[in-house]
């Protein structure tokens, strides 16, 4: 494998890892019901 | 009703102006349809098909979708912050500013004042006034975000940040230029290189400027309308951040089997693929909003114009891709389909979107009762049934004639000359200029409709609630 | 995290949509007009060219017609050899477009001669009937700038002598960009190496057919009445009332052209349709 395989190898794999990152985080137990608070909060707002 | 620290004059003098030069891009569009049948029709040399066809396609983007995105994301930050807004100072500054830049966009134009790119037409004096225009926008965006009451961000604050930001970066490294006179300049790039960074530019101004913020009024006006919440705001979140990062590698999809280096062709056509999931993201979010709440696609008006507006949302971004792929662009690219694709999303996607919220806000931001729910649904229809006269009849045209462009004789000759081909376009660009006309009656409808529900419609019970917009 | 912080929100807004403009966007320039891909015979444009580039570009010429041909067998039938990077380096903007509701202009020099340009910006119509193209005869009235031409050439950095600059006193708006259309794809000499060589004998296939001769006139009139004249009478080529050529010869000019005399290909039209003019060409000097 030359360099320029290992770099597009290594970004795609760094590119997966945020957004498997990005998924875990806002899928997590802590954040499961905080996230959706917004959406309730939204109705009232006027 | 508003609580009266909220700044609702802005939103009003927005909502008018992106309504007038609405039917201005209308209008225009409907001069430059006609002349294509009936090319006596061009009057240069202010009033040509190449002078005519840019206005119309900066009227539309420029006065009325950015008009539309001004008056309602001043609504919706000021909501979801629950604050008034930053400046009232800077964002009437911006109306007056909006308002001479479209003008002078539109006079410049027809001057024949044109750098060529793509929904970058204006000359540099004009593009300066665009940024002005924007960094006061931006500024009075985040500012009141920034001092918000609320401490979470809702969804749609987050599509219309990434909007701020992104359409700032595109137009500045678009507009990269050095003037030869007030009113000439050349590009700073050439060539391919100049291509690949005027479609970087032109698909990612349909991100930031025709699909982020049409999401941000989507996301708060359906659920407001519907009274229950999204279904997902977690979904709406990954989306969100799939959606602006995948976007911007697609630009060269435009440029297939140009002389463009192969590789960014099909990165962009590996990303336009994939872009099929966080835009379905949100259109399923959409549906599922609606669990238990079809009924109203009956008895509400608005929910009709959204979710059909999502519908075509939908529609866009299967197409989209489709077109993106090597193969298919080789047979339809630079046909009648292409126009046809876009004006689905934007009489069909944007255009609805933005009727809706201009139907919510009216009566509450003006205290009045809609003068009549059986013209917004005549309005409905009209603008539905134009639109799908202007696309199908453009499909079966880019089809018709991209299939006369490739068809060979035995002997390996081409079966028809150019214009062969050409002169089969004519039915098809009639039946287009009709889907035009209905579409601009049911924009006059709607128009009308709103004159008289701020001149006299009946005022509305202060108590009235978030119900108040059902039919 | 983020969902509360908007100053954090940005920056990573920023990151995300600067990924994939980085990418996509700039690294190319590295690649992208550079020595490699270089033509060597692709030349700046001349004062008088790049006056009628900036006609072109300001009437918007770009909304209706391409200025790319992609390599797809059709298309390079069509309009010529397929187009390189290396061709385009000085075009500030670059002019591709992206739709065609006239043709592709990309290879459009020197396929036709000035003379039928004139007439056709003038009145489409007259050389190409159903043509929806606006009449653009108005641009003769329009005198060119010398001194906007110069500060023209000095911020594009191109070559040109004072000549160049006084000479275009003496011309109007419409020399410009005819001198313009003609510069277009004819840096590299793709018509030469785009000839076909006849090999074998030229037998024609139609002699005494009737049907040939009608088919024939017909397509004269779409083809060939515009610079011949409608009774072969001649205007803008010669006349054609009396051939006294061999049917074989016949045919190769009207298959490959005479690229130096004005005379476009029609071999695109293919074999049986040239014959068909050849039959219309030569059996009507029977009459």
């Amino acid at each position: 494998m030359d360099l320029g395989s290992i770099l597009y190898l290594g970004v795609t794999f760094g590119l997966f890892v945020i957004f498997a990152w990005i998924v875990i985080k806002t899928y997590s137990r802590k954040n499961r019901d905080r996230n959706e608070e917004a959406k309730y909060r939204m109705l009232d707002d006027d | 009703m508003d609580t009266p620290q909220y700044n609702t004059d802005i939103v009003r003098s927005f909502i008018l102006w992106s309504v007038i030069w609405g039917l201005v891009a209308i209008v225009v569009g409907l001069v430059v349809s006609v002349q294509m049948t009936n090319p006596e029709l061009n009057f240069p040399p202010y009033f040509t098909f190449g002078r005519l066809r840019p206005l119309h396609t900066n009227a539309g983007i420029y006065g009325w979708a950015v008009g539309v995105i001004f008056a309602t994301f001043y609504y919706i930050v000021q909501r979801l912050c629950k604050v008034r807004i930053w400046s009232d100072k800077l964002a009437t500054f911006q109306l007056w500013f909006f308002n001479a830049t479209i003008i002078a966009a539109a006079i410049s134009l027809l001057l024949g004042f044109n750098t060529s790119k793509e929904y970058h037409e204006l000359e540099w004096p004009v593009d300066i006034m665009v940024v002005v225009l924007w960094v006061a926008f931006a500024i009075n965006i985040i500012m009141t975000i920034i001092k918000r009451q609320e401490e979470q961000m809702y969804i749609s604050l987050w599509y219309m940040m990434a909007a701020i930001i992104g359409v700032a970066i595109l137009y500045l490294v678009n507009a990269a230029e050095v003037p030869v006179s007030l009113f000439k300049s050349y590009s700073i790039y050439a060539g391919t290189n100049d291509a690949n960074v005027q479609w970087w530019f032109g698909h990612n101004a349909v991100a930031m400027v025709l699909t982020a913020p049409p999401l941000a009024m989507f996301y708060y006006f359906l659920p407001k309308t519907t009274g229950v919440p999204i279904y997902s705001h977690k979904i709406s979140i990954i989306s969100f951040w799939s959606l602006i990062f995948m976007y911007l590698w697609t630009g060269t999809h435009h440029l297939l089997w140009t002389p463009v280096p192969d590789w960014i062709q099909t990165l962009a056509m590996a990303f336009s693929l994939m872009l099929i999931a966080p835009s379905w993201g949100s259109v399923i979010n959409g549906y599922l909003s609606m669990k238990g709440q079809w009924h109203q696609m009956r008895d509400n008006y608005l929910v009709k114009f959204l979710i059909i507006g999502i519908t075509f949302y939908g529609l866009q971004t299967l197409q989209g891709p489709m077109q993106a792929i090597r193969s298919f662009s080789a047979f339809i690219h630079y046909t009648d389909w292409v126009p046809a694709h876009i004006h689905m999303g934007t009489m069909g996607w944007v255009s609805m979107i933005a009727f809706a919220s201009i139907y919510y806000l009216v009566p509450r931001i003006y205290g009045k009762e809609l003068y009549s729910i059986q013209l917004a649904n005549l309005h409905f229809w009209l603008i539905l049934i134009g639109q799908l006269i202007w696309s199908i009849s453009l499909w079966i045209a880019g089809v018709l004639q991209a299939g006369m462009w490739n068809a060979m004789n035995p002997d390996g000759s081409l079966t028809y000359t150019f214009m062969e081909t050409m002169v089969e376009m004519y039915p098809y660009w009639w039946a287009r200029t009709i889907g035009g006309v209905i579409f601009l009656a049911g924009v006059l409808v709607f128009v009308f409709n709103l004159i008289k529900t701020i001149r006299g419609g009946e005022s509305l019970v202060s108590s009235a609630v978030p119900v108040e917009g059902r039919a | 995290m983020w969902e509360k912080r908007p100053i954090l929100f940005l920056i990573l807004a920023t990151a995300a949509i600067m990924t994939g403009t980085t990418i996509t966007m700039i690294v190319p320039f590295l690649s992208v007009n550079t020595e490699a891909d270089r033509i060597e015979s692709v030349k700046p444009y001349t004062p008088l060219q790049q006056e009628g580039r900036d006609v072109y570009i300001r009437e918007g010429c770009n909304n209706c017609h391409t200025q790319t041909v992609r390599p797809l067998v059709s298309e390079v039938l069509r309009y010529g050899e397929y187009s390189k990077s290396g061709e385009f380096v000085y075009d500030r903007p670059f002019l591709w477009g992206s739709k065609r509701t006239g043709p592709d202009l990309a290879r459009l020099g020197g396929k036709y001669p000035d003379a039928w340009h004139y007439k056709h910006m003038a009145s489409p119509r007259t050389m190409i009937p159903g043509s929806n193209m606006p009449d653009y005869g108005w641009l003769s009235k329009n005198p060119l700038d010398p001194d906007l031409a110069r500060r023209k050439m000095k911020v594009l950095d191109f070559p040109y002598t004072e000549k160049q600059i006084a000479d275009l006193a003496t011309k109007n708006e419409m020399d410009a960009i005819v001198a313009y259309l003609q510069k277009l794809g004819n840096d590299i000499p793709w018509r030469k190496a785009a000839q076909t060589t006849i090999v074998g004998d030229l037998k024609n296939p139609f002699i005494g057919n009737k049907d040939a001769i009608e088919a024939g006139e017909h397509l004269y009139e779409n083809s060939c009445a515009p610079c011949h004249g409608e009774d072969r009478q001649g205007e803008i080529g010669p006349e054609l009332t009396d051939i006294d050529m061999d049917d074989a010869d016949l045919y190769e000019i009207i298959h490959n052209g005479i690229s130096d005399g004005g005379m476009p290909a029609f071999g695109s039209l293919g074999s049986e349709k040239v014959w068909q003019l050849v039959n219309y060409l030569k059996e009507k000097d029977d009459d």
